[in-house]
């Protein structure tokens, strides 16, 4: 077995013990569809309109879902790794250190499809309860949306992530600095929704902004071309971050406590 | 035999290690001994090729000694803190070994071996989180030895340790002298260097300033005792007992 996929299985299998974290982490890629579902059972959202509202709703919570899913074992890997001082020993292992970031890039990725995937059952239930009609029309566009969209957008957040908590000495530094971030999707996510307008061609090139509009076009036929650049333009992106983490590791101030 | 030549190294403005050269043959515990700050963890980090020296030559075993290579070559007990509580103990250990690339066939055994020999096996299926300071040395020393390297570097190993686990390591330190392994290990601590080194260099301010067994370094420092010697060599005032 490569030595990459090594580090990943440890990481994977490491975490997976963490049983509070991995319900902390079962809440928030559920909380909101929670939370859509509140809002429908209030009444507030019905008709063709309300339920491209909640539509928009639960697009922007799984933003947040698939590019800060998986937060808790981006921290506990990096960050975490030089709080209890098991980073050392790590780097003491005839590993470049490149092998050792993508090996936790994968596993953090995995954790955040995980999460996408628990927040796209969430998805399509509350559809199916407050706008069944939605799921019918468009389920070609949601399955584009999420499968090229958002699948490419959680690699893209876990190499985020760990470059940020790999800066971080410890995983409550890093847990400050990756809250903010998970803000990053939010936002974006939260202004296309209230100003649609801009989710115009030009900009969908853009990771995040991209993901947003392939949900918000109403097109007769899905957006699979437009969804297959996105999806590669998102992926090559995240090869930045792990480049930067990797130097990063390669300080020697990485070392120190 | 490890070979270290002129080595130096500044972190920023400040110099860590400004002129280390020694040997450290095979078959030998060679010991580095110096005051806090004096550049022994900086020496040992650079030696397992885990910081990148400014200038110098470091000779792990014959042949190529890149980085990677030494890392390959070396058993390195740097920090017995940092250990992955939410695996067991056997588990930690097999993380290691496969890093190090040792086949699925021969890790168990590789593995299993570490465990009775470090007297593991009570503990060894249990979640290192509350495991005791001893227990823990144990397990990060199993860590570090489990692809059966011919060189071991340790920094000090015993801080922290209660007295059985004191007599535990050095016993096992020993055992893999006698088979052979050469032992570099640094402290402060004038008695485990006394009990335990064949050979000892001393490193003050970055700099090597004796070497050599315990009577070599008195018969260098003009003292009686191996304490009297480290004091005048360090520049310290030696106080008549």
């Amino acid at each position: 077995m490569s030595r990459t996929f090594v580090v990943a299985r440890k990481e994977i299998r490491d975490h997976a013990r963490d049983l509070r974290s991995l319900v902390s982490s079962a809440m928030m890629a559920l909380m909101g569809p929670g939370v859509v579902l509140l809002v429908s059972l209030s009444d507030r959202a019905p008709g063709q309109d309300g339920a491209r509202v909640l539509l928009g709703m639960l697009s922007v919570f799984a933003l947040v879902s698939a590019f800060a899913g998986a937060i808790d074992i981006a921290m506990d890997s990096t960050a975490g790794e030089r709080e209890r001082r098991s980073l050392l020993p790590l780097l003491l292992n005839p590993i470049p250190r490149s092998d050792v970031i993508v090996g936790k890039w994968i596993a953090v990725t995995a954790f955040a499809l995980v999460a996408l995937a628990l927040n796209s059952l969430g998805v399509v239930a509350v559809l199916a309860w407050a706008a069944p009609f939605l799921l019918v029309t468009r389920a070609q566009q949601i399955v584009v949306w999420v499968v090229l969209g958002l699948v490419p957008l959680a690699a893209l957040g876990a190499a985020v992530n760990l470059f940020v908590a790999v800066l971080c000495r410890t995983t409550k530094e890093a847990h400050t600095a990756l809250r903010f971030l998970a803000f990053l999707p939010m936002l974006v996510g939260m202004f296309l929704v209230f100003f649609p307008s801009w989710t115009g061609r030009a900009w969908f090139l853009l990771p995040i902004v991209g993901q947003q509009t392939l949900i918000a076009v109403r097109e007769p036929s899905a957006p699979v071309v437009q969804g297959a650049i996105l999806a590669l333009v998102t992926l090559v992106a995240s090869v930045l971050p792990l480049v930067a983490a990797s130097r990063v590791l390669n300080r020697d101030d990485i070392l120190s406590a | 035999m490890i070979e270290v030549r002129q080595l130096r190294k500044r972190f920023g403005s400040v110099p860590a290690v400004s002129d280390v050269s020694f040997t450290a043959p095979n078959g030998g515990i060679t010991g580095i001994l110096g005051e806090n700050g004096a550049g022994k963890t900086t020496t040992l980090a650079l030696i397992c090729g885990l910081l990148r020296a400014d200038e110098g030559s470091i000779q792990v075993g014959p042949g190529e000694s890149t980085p990677i290579e030494r890392r390959r070559r070396v058993g390195a007990l740097l920090d017995h803190k940092g250990l992955y509580d939410r695996l067991t103990a056997r588990e930690n250990i097999a993380y290691f070994g496969r890093l190090h690339g040792i086949p699925p066939p021969s890790l168990q055994t590789r593995v299993q071996n570490v465990v009775s020999q470090l007297g593991l096996e009570r503990i060894a299926e249990r979640r290192v989180a509350g495991f005791s300071q001893g227990e823990r040395m144990k397990v990060a020393l199993g860590r570090a030895i489990v692809h059966a390297p011919g060189h071991v570097l340790l920094d000090e190993p015993t801080n922290g340790l209660d007295i059985p686990s004191v007599h535990a390591l050095r016993e096992i330190l020993r055992r893999m002298r006698d088979q052979g392994a050469c032992i570099l290990f640094s402290s402060h601590v004038l008695d485990e260097v006394r009990a335990l080194c064949d050979n000892v260099v001393i490193i003050s301010h970055g700099r090597v300033v004796a070497c050599g067994n315990t009577a070599d370094i008195c018969r260098q420092a003009h003292c009686p005792t191996l304490d009297d010697a480290f004091l005048a060599l360090t520049g310290r005032e030696v106080i008549p007992s």
